[in-house]
């Protein structure tokens, strides 16, 4: 069914999130809806789909206006969203998980008829190419598959209009194939899709019109087939950027500050060899659950280490607990999940960069942490890595994706770290606080000499950054491409010879 | 200059301004409805019984800021009173002695709490939901259920003395949240304690030893318990097996009133002061109009629910004003 926005405007306070905004989505198309954090993109979806009205427009389905007030409502018109954190009920099985908001359907005898419920939902499964039994528990499935349950349940609603936000954020290059078979498939059968994601190359792929939003404003809706990457870049951010290309940095191979032989933690990863030179990027590529982020939280202390050994300065160390590898080897972790396990949200921008010194500033007698110098250390940093912020004293929560990341880098650098480990740096980030983050990262390891282990499943993001690449399989490196900086190489080739170390 | 201090919620944050209003009106609601408010007798009589009631916060505030809580509370206070009159009673000790014994011995369970919860990693609300029943049994074990009643009067004196009309508890109570308004905002093991309740995951990838943040809230949750306990021997001038046992309420309403976070992360020396005076201004309230006292744990029940309801209000509130 066709949705059509008419010039539809929400306000909060200080801000107008949406202005004077009208699109058009019809059925048998994927339509992308793209801009940077903050452009609006989320509050439209939420718009779109009841969780939160507009102050002013129509939202109209089949020119039938529509007055969402919740997201049940919204469900009930046959609008429905497949998010990015994927919500089950964990104890209970995949067909319960479909029917759960139809349970009353299945109603017999004062219980319920698992055999007909368990039937309709096979049905379901089967329209998104999930081979798997009804009545397995839903715990167990990769993400990539409770995504896929949660289309199905979409279906077995009667959706007719589906939001994808962010949907391949979480899963694997294969699952993404099969996810864009599902969507294809429903895009044959008529139904309304919008697709909401920072990948372009995905949404150059899967789309047929693209959306644009900047600062609340609808900037333009265009064919697919008019645009090409740089394009729908330069109507995100309204300006040209250039992609930029980092020199080469200048590295001694005998001058290492870690070195990693035969590293394992039991069930985690194994055999991991590996040393990291002063002042280089060294990439860890590879997908969610290949060993990268765990071999990465092993070497912080995080996770045990049950075979293997780690130098770091050239001495043998055991690194005990996390305190223990900032303390004694100045090697500082920025989580690839910012909200959950980086940052303490509720606080300001000041205690968040501080929290690693606090021991060091502290005076010997009152114990007390010193406070002018931990507003300088926060100013200054502030200042030094460009944060947009009211002032040290916001609160994080508050901030852009890419602002939040800024922060959790500086936590480090105010720690002092020598060695930095940067975890999916530019997830969730819009693209021009990505290419910031991109020249800060560069530069930490060119003029700060800090050597930098980089954690990423963005290929362009690793080439154009990393001197080399360590590609990570089912727990194991299995080989290492040298940076685009060497002579004759090019991304072509790298990411070639990456996907054969993948494959 | 001070003013636009103020203003900039650096001193008093938004939550505690809504506390201390509350409490302010409560007073002012006091003074004008009753003659015997005002009156020396009665100031002595709330602030006393006020400055019991914050040792009691306290010792589930600095719980519950780190994201857990301390059901226990209660328990270790009834067994800090029973070994201190066991001591100074039946063992004839001195009372400093006997004072530092039953400290050590809160300790000790406050050591056992924690040693549970980070060592065992057993869920705050089980352990000490156990060891309520654990010391509570060691409370009537010890003292069959008898109070020692042979308390020295020097020790007596503190709970019952005064200093320029004011109880010695008072002043006790008012140094005890200067240092904990110190200890939150500027020592290091203050501020982790918050961190590791604003969010544990990302305070252990911080390098915080989270485990010992939450074995010290434990010793200093039963550090404060046990002082509470002992006060309460001084100001009733027996030590009875009974002390604590309506704590859990008074602990928790006086905490959440205060401004202290369930979820962790947050707790106000200044909000708990008025947390105390308002949980005692609604008691003195309830028997000035008359109230059926045998109703009294209900009002003080949705007395606590009303709070809870109010900071979620601001929670959601704040949150939309916060988003773009």
């Amino acid at each position: 069914m066709t949705l059509e926005l008419r010039n539809i405007s929400k306000s909060f306070p200080g801000v107008r999130a949406l202005d004077d905004v009208s699109v058009t989505f019809k059925p048998g198309e994927v339509h992308a809806l793209l801009g940077e954090n903050g452009a609006g993109k989320s509050t439209l979806i939420k718009a779109i789909c009841g969780i939160q009205r507009a102050d002013q427009g129509t939202i109209s389905l089949e020119g039938v206006p529509l007055n969402l007030s919740s997201l049940k409502d919204g469900m009930r018109h046959g609008i429905t969203i497949v998010n990015q954190e994927i919500q089950v009920f964990s104890e209970s099985s995949v067909a319960e998980n479909i029917m759960i908001d139809k349970l009353e359907k299945y109603r017999s005898f004062g219980g319920i008829s698992w055999k007909r419920l368990n039937a309709d939902a096979l049905e379901y499964l089967e329209l998104v190419g999930l081979e798997i039994d009804p009545e397995t528990p839903i715990g167990g499935l990769s993400a990539a598959q409770k995504q896929l349950v949660q289309i199905a349940k979409a279906l077995s609603s009667k959706a007719t209009v589906i939001l994808f936000d962010e949907p391949t954020s979480s899963i694997t290059a294969n699952e993404v194939t099969k996810l864009f078979e599902v969507i294809e498939d429903l895009k044959a059968k008529g139904y309304t899709l919008i697709f909401v994601s920072h990948k372009l190359e995905e949404v150059l792929e899967i789309c047929d019109q693209v959306t644009v939003l900047r600062d609340g404003r609808h900037v333009g809706t265009r064919c697919i087939s008019e645009l090409d990457k740089e394009t729908i870049i330069e109507l995100m951010i309204g300006r040209k950027i250039q992609i930029e290309n980092f020199a080469r940095l200048d590295t001694d191979p005998d001058d290492l500050v870690l070195k990693a032989k035969e590293l394992s933690s039991k069930g985690l990863f194994e055999n991991a060899s590996f040393d990291l030179r002063r002042g280089e990027i060294l990439g860890f590529y590879g997908l969610v659950g290949s060993g990268r982020t765990e071999l990465a939280k092993t070497i912080i202390g995080h996770f045990p280490v049950s075979a293997g050994a780690l130098s770091v300065h050239g001495r043998d160390v055991k690194i005990r607990s996390v305190a223990d590898c900032i303390k004694v080897h100045n090697i500082g972790y920025v989580s690839e999940n910012r909200k959950e396990d980086g940052l303490f949200l509720d606080f300001d921008i000041e205690t968040n960069m501080t929290m690693a010194i606090w021991k060091k500033i502290q005076h010997p007698v009152t114990r007390a942490i010193n406070m002018t110098e931990q507003r300088n250390v926060a100013n200054g940093l502030m200042t030094a890595l460009d944060v947009r912020a009211t002032g040290i004293d916001q609160r994080v929560g508050n901030l852009s994706g890419g602002n939040q990341q800024k922060i959790s880098i500086a936590k480090w650098l105010a720690a002092n770290c020598d060695i930095l480990i940067i975890d999916e740096p530019s997830v969730g980030v819009d693209i021009g606080a990505k290419a910031m983050i991109h020249k800060l990262i560069w530069d930490l390891a060119k003029v700060e000499k800090k050597s930098i282990i980089l954690i990423s499943s963005d290929m362009p993001e690793m080439i154009s950054l990393a001197s080399r690449i360590l590609v990570f399989k089912e727990k194991r490196i299995t080989g290492v491409v040298p940076g685009i900086a060497e002579p004759g190489q090019t991304y072509d080739t790298l990411s070639r010879g990456i996907g054969r170390l993948m494959a | 200059m001070f003013l636009t201090r103020l203003k900039s919620g650096k001193i008093i944050t938004g939550a505690e301004s809504g506390i201390i209003g509350a409490a302010l009106i409560l007073v002012i609601l006091f003074t004008l409805s009753s003659d015997s408010f005002l009156t020396q007798y009665n100031l002595f009589n709330l602030t006393r019984t006020q400055s019991l009631y914050i040792f009691v916060a306290l010792s589930q505030a600095v719980m519950l800021a780190t994201g857990n809580m301390n059901l226990s509370v209660g328990a270790i206070a009834g067994l800090t009173a029973v070994i201190f009159g066991y001591s100074v009673d039946t063992l004839d000790l001195g009372w400093p002695l006997a004072l530092l014994i039953a400290l050590g011995v809160a300790l000790l369970a406050g050591a056992f709490n924690g040693f549970v919860m980070t060592v065992l990693g057993v869920n705050s609300f089980i352990v000490s939901l156990s060891t309520l029943f654990i010391f509570t049994g060691f409370v009537y074990g010890i003292s069959e259920g008898y109070s020692y009643r042979e308390i020295p009067a020097d020790f007596v004196r503190i709970g019952r003395g005064n200093f320029l009309g004011l109880p010695y508890l008072f002043y006790l109570m008012v140094g005890t949240l200067i240092a904990v308004w110190y200890m939150f905002r500027y020592t290091v093991f203050g501020r982790q304690v918050l961190a590791t309740g604003s969010n544990l995951e990302a305070a252990k990838l911080s390098g915080i030893n989270t485990g010992r943040i939450i074995m010290g809230a434990n010793l200093l949750s039963a550090f404060f318990a046990g002082v509470g306990g002992l006060l309460w021997v001084s100001r009733l001038g027996s030590a009875q097996p009974a002390i604590g046992q309506n704590w859990l309420l008074i602990s928790f309403a006086v905490a959440i009133i205060g401004g202290t976070a369930l979820a962790g992360g947050r707790i106000t020396a200044i909000g708990l002061f008025c947390g105390g005076l308002i949980m005692v201004l609604i008691k003195n309230g309830l028997i000035l109009v008359q109230a059926n006292v045998y109703f009294e744990q209900a009002f003080l029940g949705s007395i606590i629910l009303l709070t809870i309801l109010l900071d979620r209000a601001r929670e959601v509130w704040s949150r939309k004003a916060g988003k773009s």
